[in-house]
């Protein structure tokens, strides 16, 4: 059948950004695909908050969306596994394994079906590291008395080794800095650079690798089964080269630009031994692992089999 | 501008009810003002928590999104029953009689309709956030210490309503105004010209001035 | 109809409305929530089988607006800055404040207006809103000035200005909600207001002083304060200071060290100083009780106009029509200073018939990105930008620029608040009477934006310390 022209709106928020790179590709795939037939309409948040985007979703004010899943653990709670500290991710690539795979589980489909939403795709972010202004930290037991600007499964594991996290919203941590209410911040490195926690900041964290948050693009499940074969095979077919241009915009340029943003400022890069690291990862893990078990248990999820899918594969190393 | 303006009172059955509701209103006003003051003393803790024992509030920003609801909507009605939410009064200002009471009916009526959809909406917006399945009853939680967000959505909805009910009572109360086409009507704010409005404002000022 | 034409035919639905006085608040929702009924409508190509479906997208929308957007720390700091106000009432600040002033100041000619207008901006550092600076001080300082022989006019005139500057000054609800609907640092748009506020407090002083020097007859200054009853006057309004202090450490410290909080945390702590200095003057549960009340109603006033201008705008957000406007204003060929002139002007006609509040409230949301589109964009730097400045702090110049269009408005005819308030305290004095009375600081206050416009750094040289 012939294809008639279909327009989505495409609720993000902030501005464009290594974060955003995939959707924007995603628009141009499809597009192009089908001779402009079927455009994505990106709005950086025109059409909703970020906590409410999963609710826009499932009214149907939108056909597709990104989101954090730590935003709202009690929205998406079979997605938040991939939040959990320690998990050991090395790679981008990896964490896109990782997420497909839960993403393609029965129980996250039916989770996110509660929000008539299909997960399309993650937005694979590297381990988070902690900016921080003062005397940088020589080992793990400087962290102590220390206020962190760090949430949920991260936060809980600064806490093991003295830590005190301090929750905000990513656009207050600056002022947060600045003003000595928070002493350091965990992000990744692009928000590092785009929230401006590099400008004031002394030191960085190499290898503290505590983890990091899972932030997929959804459509909404209805609007994707109304689409014409032509537009949904598209659209489909589109993903894995947005995500591979993802990939690469983030390794090659967000990446490479890091490094020397660090040295333009004069930030000092912290190294902790691999036994220290190991001694946290051991205080930290297993306990935070254990609790969100038995939570999300409670709330009827197979939430030892998501844990032992995801760690699996990463003991595999797939 | 208008700030708030004069409600009469006699003794029909319209203008009792305007009375109790008014009771109603304004004890959820006090709620609203009681949360302004729970931010204050929420701050205190939070700031000496921090300076004094190193150990800052967990959640302080959660506790606030929790309380904003609560200022905002719940003196929503006390404040439309004085006719205290703002407006540009320069043409109904210059209206009298009859022309006067159908002008307010018919803003009185798109108000009216517009909050029974609000309240359909904000309920909607509650009731996605509402589980009675899940733990707490929660299906979203705040983002640091994940309090369930549900009793903060549920205010607008409960708060609307009470407005809604509001909003009947000067719609009759405004009919019955055209339809006897009387000078001073009861349970509605009466347009006070500016100065009047200013000397009460004054009035509300200085009241407090030892 | 093109989503854009929809967005410019419920604006102008809405105008209707509001000119029809419809309650701002809820005029903005009703064009919001049509809008948005419309423009999920039209998506489904106008087939009545599918209105039910829009609509109820449309409600649901609109009903996720007032809860997500209201519940936001920030906008935290709007009921503290009015609850200040209300208890420094009851802690008996203002007169202390007055009897300070006038025990230093008066002795310059003009002394005891000049002693007024510094008075208003010291309380202006506790107090959020403009109206009821004028009206309390209208009360207290009005008397003094007749008794020794000023124009009652010109004496009502002093009161009506000075209350403007409590909006520029710190703490500043309509500030807030400036940098809340332009998604700007609170910090330092608070930080911003201090210097142009503390200027425009001058530029009436140094007026007074000038006409009090050139027109005969004019109120005599005050001398014959001992040094010894001026420093008694010092110690109850010393108490303002404590708080000024206060509020600013916690938005920057100037010494350099670390704020000692967020500007959330300051206006509270500052609420609660205030609150126990009204307790050591005897405030007990029934005044308390009516402070309470009164911000509730200040407060739910002011939010209902933000969610519902927000729903509004997020029917615009759907529509795209600020991106239209800023299309459009950056191609227009006048020179950019010209449009922001223009722009400016604007404002001060609109805000004749409007309250401040609702008037930013409406118009910014396309007013302010085709600001940003004439100065570069959001993102601009100083060097590549129209006006010399980066994205951040033409957003706190253009911020500081419309408060203070929005505060001369208070003071001029047909509906300017201020000289009502004030009239209405003083039997003695018609609201004619007033307004010829605050006619010279029209002039200040056109010098004063004239500079503010010529001279950005005058606003941006504080912010741009932090
Ligand atoms: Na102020
Ligand atoms: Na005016």
């Amino acid at each position: 059948t012939e294809a008639a022209a279909t327009s989505w709106d495409v609720s993000l928020w902030g501005k464009r950004r290594a974060f955003t790179e995939h959707v924007e590709k995603l628009a141009e795939l499809v597009s192009e695909k089908t001779g402009g037939e079927f455009t994505l309409n990106i709005s950086y948040g025109g059409l909703s908050k970020n906590r409410e985007n999963l609710d826009g979703i499932s009214i149907g004010a939108f056909e597709m969306a990104q989101f954090c899943a730590g935003y709202h653990r009690d929205k998406n709670p079979s997605i938040t596994v991939l939040e959990l500290p320690f998990l050991g991710v090395a790679s981008l690539e990896q964490e896109i394994e990782l997420s497909k795979a839960v993403y393609s589980h029965p129980a996250t489909q039916e989770d996110l079906g509660r929000w008539n939403a299909t997960l399309l795709m993650p937005s694979p972010l590297p381990q988070y590291n902690i900016v921080g202004v003062g005397v940088a930290p020589a080992t793990l037991a400087d962290f102590e008395g220390l206020s962190v600007r760090a949430t949920g499964g991260i936060g809980a594991a600064m806490e093991t080794i003295g830590a005190v996290p301090t929750s905000m919203s990513a656009s207050e941590v600056r002022q947060a800095m600045d003003s000595g209410v928070v002493k350091a911040v965990s992000f990744a490195p692009h928000a590092h650079m785009s929230f401006g926690t590099i400008e004031n900041g002394k030191w960085w964290t190499t290898n503290l690798n505590p983890g990091t948050v899972n932030c997929p693009v959804v459509v909404n499940t209805d609007a994707l089964a109304d689409l014409p074969d032509a537009h949904r095979d598209a659209l489909l077919g589109s993903i894995d080269e947005a995500l591979d241009h993802y990939v690469d915009n983030y390794n090659n340029n967000t990446m490479a630009a890091w490094g020397p943003a660090l040295e333009e400022r004069g930030i000092s890069q912290v190294t902790f031994a691999d036994s220290e690291i190991a001694a946290f990862k051991e205080a930290a893990a297993a306990p935070a692992a254990a609790a969100w078990i038995e939570d999300n248990t409670a709330r009827g999820l197979p939430a030892q089999e998501l844990y032992d899918l995801v760690t699996g594969m990463i003991a595999k190393g797939m | 501008m208008a700030g708030s303006s004069l409600v009469l009172s006699d003794d029909s059955l319209l203008s009792r009810i305007d009375q109790r509701l008014y009771r109603l209103e304004r004890i959820f006003a006090l709620i609203s003002g009681l949360a302004v003051f729970s931010l204050m003393i929420l701050a205190v803790i939070s700031v000496s928590g921090r300076n004094f024992f190193n150990q800052p509030l967990p959640g302080y920003v959660d506790w606030i999104e929790q309380a904003m609801p609560l200022i905002a909507f719940m003196g929503i009605s006390f404040t439309q029953r004085d006719g205290g939410h703002i407006r540009m009064d320069m043409v109904v200002g210059a209206l009298k009689g009859r022309t006067l009471y159908l002008v307010e009916f018919i803003t009185t009526l798109a108000i009216f309709l517009l909050m029974v959809l609000l309240v359909w909406g904000t309920w909607s917006h509650f009731d996605r956030s509402f589980d009675f399945g899940a733990p707490m009853w929660s299906r979203d939680s705040s983002m640091d210490i994940a309090l369930p967000i549900w009793p903060a959505k549920l205010m607008a909805p409960l708060a609307f309503g009470l407005l809604a009910i509001r909003l009947a009572l000067q719609l009759v109360a405004y009919a019955r105004a055209f339809l006897t086409n009387v000078e001073n009507p009861i349970a509605v704010p009466l347009i006070a010209d500016a100065a009047t409005q200013a000397a009460m404002e004054a009035e509300q000022v200085s009241g407090n001035e030892k | 109809m093109e989503p854009i034409d929809i967005g410019l035919v419920v604006t102008g639905g809405m105008l209707v409305l509001v000119v029809l006085g419809m309650r701002v608040a809820f005029a903005a929702g009703m064009a919001g929530m049509i809008g948005l009924i419309w423009i999920f409508w039209a998506k489904s190509g106008y087939d009545p089988a599918r209105f039910e479906k829009a609509l109820t997208v449309a409600v649901k929308t609109a009903g996720q607006v007032p809860h997500s957007k209201i519940s936001s720390q920030a906008l935290s700091l709007i009921p503290t800055f009015i609850l200040i106000g209300y208890l420094a009432y009851y802690a008996g600040l203002t007169k202390a404040l007055f009897e300070a002033a006038k025990k230093w100041l008066a002795w310059v000619p003009g002394g005891l207006s000049v002693s007024t207008v510094f008075a208003t901006a010291g309380f202006a550092a506790v107090s959020g809103a403009s109206v009821a600076t004028s009206a309390v001080f209208a009360r207290i300082a009005i008397p003094e000035m007749l008794k020794i022989g000023y124009d009652k006019r010109f004496a009502a005139g002093v009161v009506a200005a000075g209350g403007t500057l409590a909006s520029l000054i710190p703490p500043s609800a309509i500030l807030v909600i400036y940098a809340i609907i332009v998604e700007q640092d609170v910090g330092k748009l608070l930080l911003a207001g201090f210097i142009p506020g503390a200027f425009s407090a001058l530029i009436y002083g140094l007026l007074i002083i000038g006409m009090a020097l050139t027109i005969k007859g004019f109120g005599p200054a005050v001398s014959g304060f001992t040094w010894k009853e001026r420093f008694l006057a010092l110690p109850p309004a010393l108490p303002i200071v404590f708080v000024v202090v206060t509020i600013i450490f916690f938005v920057y410290n100037p010494f350099g060290g670390d704020a000692w909080g967020t500007p959330t945390e300051g206006g509270a702590i500052g609420a609660f100083v205030v609150f126990l200095m009204a307790l050591v003057q005897g405030m007990r549960w029934p005044q308390l009780k009516e402070a309470l009340l009164e911000t509730a109603k200040l407060s739910v006033m002011i939010f209902t106009i933000i969610w519902g201008v927000l729903i509004y705008v997020r029917f615009l957000g759907f529509a795209d029509l600020p991106g239209a406007f800023s299309d459009w204003i950056t191609s227009l060929t006048m020179s950019p200073m010209l449009i922001l002139i223009c722009i400016l002007l604007a404002y001060a006609v609109l805000g004749m018939f409007m309250d401040a509040i609702g008037m930013l409230l409406l118009t910014l949301p396309v007013v302010y990105p085709a600001v940003m589109a004439l100065n570069g964009g959001e993102f601009v730097s100083a060097a590549e930008s129209t006006f010399g400045m980066s994205g951040p702090m033409c957003a706190i110049w253009f911020g500081i620029l419309v408060v203070k269009m929005a505060e001369f408005c208070l003071i001029t005819p047909p509906i300017g608040l201020n000289c009502f308030v004030v009239a209405g305290v003083r039997d003695d004095l018609s609201v004619q009477d007033v307004f010829k009375g605050v006619t010279p600081f029209f002039i200040a206050d056109a010098i004063t934006i004239a500079l503010l416009v010529a001279f950005p750094m005058i606003v941006l040289w504080l912010p741009g310390q932090v």
